[in-house]
């Protein structure tokens, strides 16, 4: 496993107001590495995502990429750095298709004058979005659809395929597997080994321990906002998870 | 996010259904009501299926039209404009003030007509601009926004008109506005089915409309996503300003004077079109072409209305009430009618 580290965060905190929803975590992220980060609700697992994708800027702390002190300040630089990010329930416009939503944001425009007055090449998009939900190992048909149509578990796998079809560097998925059945679980645990394999760095957010321990590599956890344990998968076993997640474990 | 595993789509569909869905498109509603009502005024009063009504109605038509497109842009980023009718009377006025000072000063009328125009455009592109600022910058509520820039705009109208109408400028001006072609079309007119064509090729077409469609689909996404969606409302609602600076210069080409009043309750009017257009008020759905028949639906009411002998002053109340109908229609699942209607 290369362990070059490709995304860090130091001492990064949030605070709403007087809630601190994030109280100087850090985290490392390395390339060909599925990181879970886990904790109870409202440990601030979803503020560490949207300050690392650049949605919430953070009222202290740095962000490291490759390296390099680095500031967001909305999702457009980080997704222009790399990072793919696939937030908790939100992750698609529903009245758009399949495709526009693959290509929400970096549509293609035609070639030539059309191109420069706006106009959008409909056809390309259709096809390198199927081609690139494929890749990914993501079969939906009828990518001019709108996503309204499509099933909870549907929606997940598009929303899932469009972050890896563009992931340069990481990819961070906010409980993808939430509302899912076992069998599209599965494959959304596949998917993300298929990314790691082809050496980006996943951060997996989950509720289901079980998946946590099958699919990744280092296992974080967050309590009340801070980083209280950050340690490879084997060494925990499904208990000794849980009592640290409930706070009843010592380390 | 619904179950995740029965696939919606992949139901059966008969030539029933088939025919059922084609009932069931806006558009085609949308027109068949358009055809009832015509035929409905038509013989209350066969004056309304001439040549001479059907100018008339499309000379209305024209800068609701104008304001409706505006309103679709909007609406569909998830907001509204309450300020386009407002914006319509103050740049109907600056247009036309500015055109009868450069026509006393001595200027050439064309040079008059196109600074005239251009003040027009530019006093609607203001209005439309303070209420970008104000709803992405001071983070006011579309509605809150534009309903104070209603206010200010209509204020500042008769400040400067001091409520009287805006006289004189030079004559060519109503000329224009009123030569017609083919007994239905005047110069601004063709103009303004030009700027339609454009602004729904855009809409369709363009990222631009992409985008529009998904800041009011999904905000968070379309952030997410990395559009730059604060930008992208000030330019909406910029777009609504002009367009109302335009229709503003239209009333005024029509009616060869500056009227203060003459913007109040068109923001009603484009409403309707709008939400009888079928777009939905939270954004996202809707097409341009659905309101092209409401805006047609509005002003043929209005005209009709007339026709058959209703006073004027009922006018806003039926608009009102046609505007929650249209609502309250929209609130109709009919799928889930049609569901409970085949299964007893
Ligand atoms: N936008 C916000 N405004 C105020 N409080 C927030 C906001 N987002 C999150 N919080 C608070 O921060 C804490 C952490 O929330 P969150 O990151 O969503 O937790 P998790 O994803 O682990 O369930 C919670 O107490 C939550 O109420
Ligand atoms: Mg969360």
């Amino acid at each position: 496993m290369a362990d070059e580290v490709i995304y860090e965060a130091r001492g990064v905190s949030k605070t709403f107001g007087s809630v601190t929803a994030l109280d100087a975590a850090d985290l490392k992220v390395h390339a060909c590495e599925i990181i879970g980060l886990v904790g109870d609700n409202g440990a601030g697992k979803s503020t560490l995502v949207k300050i690392l994708s650049g949605a919430h800027q953070p009222t202290s702390g740095t962000l490291l990429l490759d390296g390099q002190e680095r500031r967001w300040d909305s999702p457009a630089d980080a997704l222009e750095a790399g990072i793919e990010t696939l937030y908790q329930d939100s992750g698609l416009c529903p009245d758009l298709s399949i495709s526009a939503n693959v290509y929400l944001g970096r549509e293609i425009l035609r070639p030539g004058l059309l191109g420069k007055l706006g106009l959008l090449d409909h056809k390309q998009m259709a096809v390198k979005a199927r081609e690139g939900l494929e890749q990914a190992g993501i079969g939906v048909a009828g990518g001019s659809r709108s996503v309204s149509k499509l099933s909870g578990g549907q929606r997940q796998a598009v929303a899932i395929g469009r972050a890896i079809t563009w992931a340069r560097k990481l990819i961070i998925l906010d409980e993808p597997t939430n509302h899912l059945g076992a069998r599209q679980s599965a494959e959304v645990l596949h998917v993300m080994k298929r990314a790691k394999e082809q050496g980006l760095g996943v951060i997996f957010i989950s509720h289901t321990l079980p998946h946590v321990l099958e699919a990744t590599d280092r296992i974080v956890v967050l309590r009340l906002g801070k980083v209280i344990a950050d340690a490879p998968t084997s060494t925990f076993t499904p208990d000794s998870l849980l009592k640290v997640i409930t706070g009843l474990a010592g380390t | 996010m619904s179950t995740p595993q029965a696939d919606p789509m992949t139901k059966a569909g008969g030539r029933s259904n088939r025919i059922a869905e084609i009932f069931a498109r806006q558009d085609v509603i949308l027109l068949c009501v358009l055809i009832v009502m015509v035929a409905f005024f038509t013989i209350m009063n066969p004056l309304f299926f001439t040549s001479y009504a059907l100018a008339n109605i499309l000379q209305d038509f024209a800068p609701v039209m104008l304001l409706a497109i505006g309103q679709t842009y909007v609406i569909l980023t998830g907001g509204i404009d309450l300020s386009v009718g407002s914006a319509l009377g103050l740049s109907g006025v600056t247009c036309a003030m500015t055109m009868r000072s450069m026509e006393s000063g001595g200027s050439p009328v064309a040079a008059t007509i196109l600074v005239g125009l251009l003040v027009g455009v530019l006093t609607g592109l203001t209005v439309g601009l303070v209420n970008g600022f104000l709803i992405t910058k001071a983070k006011l509520a579309p509605f809150i926004a534009t309903l104070a820039t209603l206010g200010a705009g209509a204020g500042l109208t008769l400040v400067i008109t001091e409520g009287v109408q805006v006289a004189g400028g030079p004559t060519e001006v109503i000329t224009i506005g009123n030569t017609t072609y083919l007994g239905v079309l005047t110069l601004p007119l063709i103009l303004v089915l030009l700027v339609l064509g454009f602004l729904w090729l855009m809409l369709d077409q363009s990222r631009f409309g992409r985008w529009t469609y998904a800041v009011g689909s999904n905000t968070f996404a379309a952030r997410g996503a990395g559009i730059p969606v604060k930008r992208h409302l000030v330019k909406v609602y910029a777009l609504s300003g002009v367009l109302a600076g335009l229709a503003g210069v239209y009333v005024y080409f029509r009616l060869g004077s500056g009227s203060p009043t003459s913007g109040q309750g068109q923001e009603l009017n484009a409403i309707a079109a709008a939400v009888i257009g079928g777009l939905a008020l939270t954004g996202g759905s809707g097409k341009l072409s659905g309101t092209v028949l409401g805006a047609l639906i509005t002003t043929s009411v209005l005209s009709g209305l007339i026709l058959i002998g209703v006073a004027p002053n009922w006018q806003q109340v039926v608009v009102g009430a046609l505007i929650a109908g249209a609502v309250a229609l929209q609130q109709v699942d009919f799928a889930e009618l049609r569901k409970k209607v085949t299964h007893g």
